[in-house]
């Protein structure tokens, strides 16, 4: 991709799954690239799985100091972050009369907060540059329904209505879009769901399958290259076309 | 090259977006077939991508015309057995309300945008769902998502085009074909100064208009075809049914 030779890039949630595939594609692009993840397993695997990363970082994004002090740590290992990839998020799968205050601070605090910190403090240093891209990972859940994760679908929702609104504020300095991704085949995944409940999700997608991680790494690559110099203040679905019918197409492609 | 052996079909090849295109694919290793109603504007087209290292040939051809779409690409799949990119990218534009709009205009440009990527697309289909491959885009808009004022054939046309794609990648997603759009906003291409002449307005002053919009200005047509090598490419393997607006922010707000 053009343009991402030589770029600073900070990736949020980059200890594994779609960041850890993001992280490693912009590595492949010649970019410098440093990760935040929260989980001390997940850091030390990505450590030792993308040996040329410029920093791995211990931060939750739902806690403005930890935010600050991360992206103070980016800077003086890179420079500076012309590319911010903003994916840190969450989901608790459960009912929505069984959701508690507790899970829904969480789930918002990381997923929609956690957003809006990373972006703020990302866009604060950006303007002062003159330039950058943020690439917010939102959902098919935040435009689409699915039962048993409302809390997540609802943060999902925001990060693609705040999406747009910094695009307006923030162009033409920096670039601002969205990716959703439908169903990724990432560990969690894996892990979460038995080879019956995959094989279940797969059959309503036309492609017959999850996403790979590095699908979705593509796409952020193409929006964070200059390629996509004239893209700002929209949101990307990648999703095998899951989310292009609905329950009332879903037995034509049986 | 990220099309290297790949063979691109692009209907509208002979300006602004498509020539963009072509001369873009030809140079990631697509060989590429143009198609225009205005030869000698699609033969100079070709000629300058082999001129400089590419491999295009130009074929005559009307997309409103169903003899012509299936002439054209069996001739693609003669000369080069394959088509894995389909890029329906033919339409015009007339700046008409409703009660404006004539119906030889309207004809024009629902048959032009919307019936010629269907016709393409239904000759090109059986072969790319033979080798279980494929990649399909059609020329949409910003205003196939959001209104715009005087295009109401233009702007249904181009809707149609998006909700076309998302039925088109139901059916074909278990063949392995994958169908988009591209929604360009303003671009600088032949057919904006016209459409603006056409409005009434000076081509600065639709340009000063541009610079309201979130990145300020207009987009050019090599920014449009990198969205739709992207489209073509293995980056994009998981994005199909999706409209990939580049629009500077247009319809952001």
């Amino acid at each position: 991709m053009r343009g991402l030779k030589g770029k600073n890039v900070l990736v949020t949630g980059g200890g594994s799954g779609i960041g850890q595939a993001t992280a490693a594609r912009f590595l492949g692009e010649g970019a410098a690239v440093c990760v935040l993840d929260r989980s001390a397993e997940a850091r030390q695997r990505v450590t030792e799985e993308l040996p040329g990363l410029a920093g791995v970082i211990d931060a939750d994004v739902s806690k403005l100091e930890q935010v600050h002090a991360a992206f103070n740590e980016a800077i003086e290992r890179m420079g500076s972050v012309d590319v911010l990839i903003n994916n840190a998020g969450i989901s608790i799968r459960h009912n929505f009369l069984d959701i508690t205050p507790e899970e829904w601070d969480q789930v918002m605090g990381v997923n929609l907060k956690g957003i809006f910190l990373v972006a703020q403090t990302a866009a604060r240093h950006m303007m002062e540059r003159g330039s950058g891209v943020i690439l917010n990972t939102a959902s098919t859940g935040g435009s689409v329904g699915y039962p048993h994760y409302a809390d997540y679908n609802a943060s999902k929702g925001g990060v693609i209505a705040l999406t747009q609104s910094m695009a307006l504020e923030l162009a033409p300095t920096i670039r601002v879009a969205g990716i959703s991704p439908g169903y990724v085949l990432t560990p969690m995944q894996r892990a979460e769901y038995s080879d019956a409940m995959l094989d279940a999700v797969n059959r309503k997608i036309p492609l017959g399958r999850h996403a790979k991680p590095e699908e979705i790494a593509g796409l952020f690559a193409f929006l964070a290259s200059e390629d996509a110099a004239f893209t700002t203040g929209h949101i990307y679905v990648v999703d095998g076309a899951e989310t292009t019918g609905g329950f009332c197409s879903q037995w034509s492609h049986e | 090259m990220k099309l290297a052996d790949k063979v691109a079909l692009i209907t509208g090849g002979n300006s602004g977006i498509g020539s963009a295109t072509a001369a873009l694919l030809a140079k990631e290793g697509a060989a590429v077939v143009l198609t225009g109603r205005n030869t000698e504007r699609g033969e100079q087209v070709a000629q300058s991508i082999n001129n400089d290292g590419g491999q295009a040939m130009f074929i005559q051809s009307d997309v409103r015309v169903a003899e012509e779409c299936r002439a054209a690409v069996e001739e693609t799949l003669d000369r080069f057995g394959r088509i894995d990119l389909l890029f329906n990218n033919a339409g015009v534009l007339h700046p008409r309300t409703v009660p404006e709009c004539t119906e030889e205009e309207w004809d024009e440009t629902i048959d032009s945008s919307l019936k010629g990527a269907f016709l393409m697309s239904k000759y090109a289909l059986p072969s790319m769902i033979e080798r279980g491959s494929g990649s399909i885009i059609h020329t949409s808009s910003g205003w196939g998502i959001l209104g715009g004022g005087r295009a109401a054939a233009y702007c249904a046309a181009k809707g149609a085009l998006i909700i076309m794609a998302k039925a088109m990648a139901i059916d074909h997603g278990p063949h392995g074909i994958r169908v988009n759009c591209v929604c360009p906003g303003d671009v600088q291409t032949p057919m904006m100064p016209d459409e603006a002449a056409k409005r009434g307005v000076s081509w600065e002053e639709y340009l000063a208009g541009a610079s309201e919009r979130p990145l300020g200005r207009v987009g050019t047509a090599d920014e449009i075809a990198n969205a739709v090598l992207f489209l073509a490419s293995d980056d994009s393997s998981f994005v199909t049914g999706e409209s990939l607006v580049v629009d500077g922010g247009g319809i952001a707000g």
